[in-house]
């Protein structure tokens, strides 16, 4: 029984107040599961679109632009004693290809932060099997690398990857292909590109990324195919793709790597803008609605401890005229406040995890998405905690205030 | 140490809503150790306004006041509240004692407060002073459950708690029946006497008033026989 005197009577006043205390702590409570409610869905739905953008493009692409010409070549002729200046300038012409691109990869292997590279070429072709047709893009790569960056294998319906090593002829082909071209695993399938070339290619494997955007028009072959196909000398290397420890902090090594090299670099995130733009809007409504509700909750809080205070009047009073000083009177209703406030959180963080494995476990089925995506975050719930026990500090303040500035001698002559 | 307990020395106190109207005019007296005074007068008369005043609740007067041998006036609020707390007791027409608590409780709250001893020590003290005001058997009770002349009896236990020197009183009696209005004469007489501690009730009651040791008599916030 080492309690202060304050918090004793601010915990008699809770429990005899027992109705009023619970709808007060019942308002924290439902701010605090919604607040958890919401940030589960939303960081889970984050996390599941992250992972499909981040299935099907790298971290970083690294690949050669065409350029404004510039004065570097004059200013090398000429020196520096005159201004050197290209009036309308144009792009510059170039093969848009990487040069000696293995060196490249091997000066970039030197980072840390660079977990996986794979070097592309592609080339945008019409797949055909007798007369049916179909547009689509073909990526040559080393599979093996392709397949630690993005997980291949287990898209994989038929086949693996071992056999488009093995044969040099191979093609790996999207399940929509497969079934507008009706050619299935062991099949030919036929590759034309707009400079006239041709390619009969059998089919070792099938993947099904459930992006139909991809499953209908994407494929993968070894390099030195899309090379003959583009009419390209062996080294010819559009592409390399990067991926780093930490996508999210793409920004500063994409510049780095495109100092070093030269070459333009293009983040995932630039490449999915208006997915990024979705999840911006999608925590600012997630935000908005909790932020609502934890207002609310500090009102119905602010309204009981007034009420409490109004018919406490008295008893405010004579504890004045007793000897309490006016912090005494703030702290005894603050911590009532935050009793309440600590109460509905901790109800609030049982409650809200339940919401979300309830919720985990509803059933979509459209696409890739099996489950509705939660997240079970730890930072989510002490941030609930956080916030709602903050809530009721300030909307215990101000009656604690009012309270404390109760006059003795006005409330007992009445 | 004088045996002064209480000085008042000019005060004059003016209300100033609805019109600015003087209450108490250059009241001035002394008030000795263990003596039991009364102050009475009519309706209006400026008693309670007085003895607000000399309970150091109300600040807004002028003329100065002295409390054993302390000046209280131009103390700030919260060493106001101290003061209150260690050196004065009261006893108020109700009893406003707060019904959530148990009496012992309401007897402890301002021994806590002042937080000079152990849980236990006040918890006995408390018990003792239940005891010798005749309450102890509704000590665990709460405070909201025993009749008007028990809550009174417990309202002055808990005036004693912190053995305050003097101990005010507005109309300690006035929402008594006679027998419990003899009882509580009674401990007020005792506690003068046998406890040397002083006492001021401002009270309706002439009878009350005559068997006090001394009696203050106001008319129109002025002191007409003291």
């Amino acid at each position: 029984m080492k309690l202060g005197i304050n918090t004793e009577i601010a915990l008699t006043y809770m429990v005899s107040r027992r109705k009023q205390t619970i709808v007060a702590a019942l308002g924290v409570t439902f701010g605090i599961s919604m607040f958890i409610f919401m940030n589960s869905l939303i960081t889970g739905t984050n996390e599941w679109s992250e992972e499909i953008m981040l299935s099907s493009t790298p971290h970083i692409r690294l690949y050669n632009d065409n350029k404004m010409n510039d004065a570097d070549m004059l200013n090398k002729y000429e020196g520096s004693k005159t201004i050197n200046l290209i009036s309308n300038p144009q792009l510059v012409q170039s093969n848009n290809n990487i040069t000696n691109p293995d060196a490249v990869m091997k000066q970039l292997q030197q980072q840390n932060e660079i977990t996986a590279m794979s070097k592309q070429v592609s080339s945008n072709v019409i797949y055909s099997n007798s007369n049916a047709q179909e547009n689509g893009n073909v990526f040559g790569v080393n599979i093996r690398e392709q397949d630690k960056m993005f997980d291949i294998t287990s898209t994989l319906i038929s086949g693996n990857i071992q056999a488009l090593i093995n044969n040099p002829n191979g093609i790996i082909i999207g399940i929509g292909l497969s079934k507008k071209l009706n050619l299935n695993k062991g099949d030919y399938i036929t590759l034309a590109t707009a400079n006239g070339s041709t390619k009969r290619l059998e089919i070792v494997g099938v993947f099904k990324t459930t992006i139909k955007g991809v499953d209908n028009t994407k494929s993968y072959v070894n390099i030195p195919v899309v090379q003959q196909l583009l009419q390209k000398d062996r080294s010819y290397i559009t592409d390399i793709y990067i991926n780093i420890k930490n996508y999210n902090k793409t920004e500063a090594i994409a510049q780095h790597i495109a100092k070093q090299t030269g070459y333009t670099t293009e983040t995932w995130q630039s490449t999915n803008e208006q997915s990024i733009a979705g999840k911006k809007i999608r925590d600012i409504i997630a935000n908005s609605v909790v932020i609502t509700i934890l207002i609310v909750a500090g009102f119905g809080i602010y309204n009981i401890l007034n009420m409490v205070i109004y018919e406490k009047i008295k008893e405010i009073a004579i504890l004045k005229a007793t000897g309490f000083q006016g912090a005494d009177v703030v702290s005894i209703f603050i911590r009532q406040a935050l009793f309440i406030g600590i109460l509905g959180a901790l109800a609030g963080l049982l409650f809200g995890w339940l919401i979300s494995l309830a919720v985990s476990k509803m059933y979509i089925g459209l696409g890739n998405v099996t489950y509705l995506p939660m997240a079970f975050k730890t930072t989510h719930y002490i941030q609930g905690a956080l916030f709602g026990i903050v809530t009721a500090f300030f909307a215990g303040y101000i009656p604690a205030v009012k309270a404390s500035k109760v006059d003795p001698v006005q409330i007992i002559r009445g | 140490m004088s045996n002064i307990a209480l000085k008042a020395n000019h005060i004059n106190k003016y209300f100033l809503t609805p019109e600015k109207f003087q209450v108490l005019n250059e009241v001035s007296f002394e008030i000795n150790k263990g003596e039991f005074v009364s102050v009475i007068g009519k309706s209006g008369c400026g008693k309670s306004t007085m003895l607000y005043i000399l309970s150091t609740m109300d600040t807004d007067y002028e003329g100065t006041l002295a409390l054993n041998g302390e000046t209280v006036t131009g103390k700030k609020q919260n060493e106001l509240a101290a003061f209150r707390n260690e050196h004065l007791g009261f006893v108020f027409q109700f009893h406003y004692l707060l019904p959530d608590f148990t009496c012992l409780k309401n007897v402890m709250i301002p021994a806590l407060r002042l937080g000079k001893l152990s849980y236990q020590e006040i918890e006995h003290n408390a018990y003792e002073k239940l005891k010798k005001l005749g309450v102890a058997e509704q000590a665990l009770k709460p405070a909201s459950q025993i009749s008007g002349g028990q809550q009174q009896r417990v309202a002055i236990a808990r005036a004693l708690i912190n053995e305050p020197a003097i101990i005010m009183g507005d109309e300690p009696t006035g929402n008594l029946d006679s027998k419990n209005t003899a009882i509580v004469f009674d401990i007020f007489k005792q506690l003068a006497n046998e406890h040397d501690k002083t006492i001021i009730t401002v009270t309706h009651d002439n009878d009350f008033a005559a068997k006090s040791d001394r009696v203050i008599e106001m008319l129109d916030g002025k002191i007409i026989k003291q």
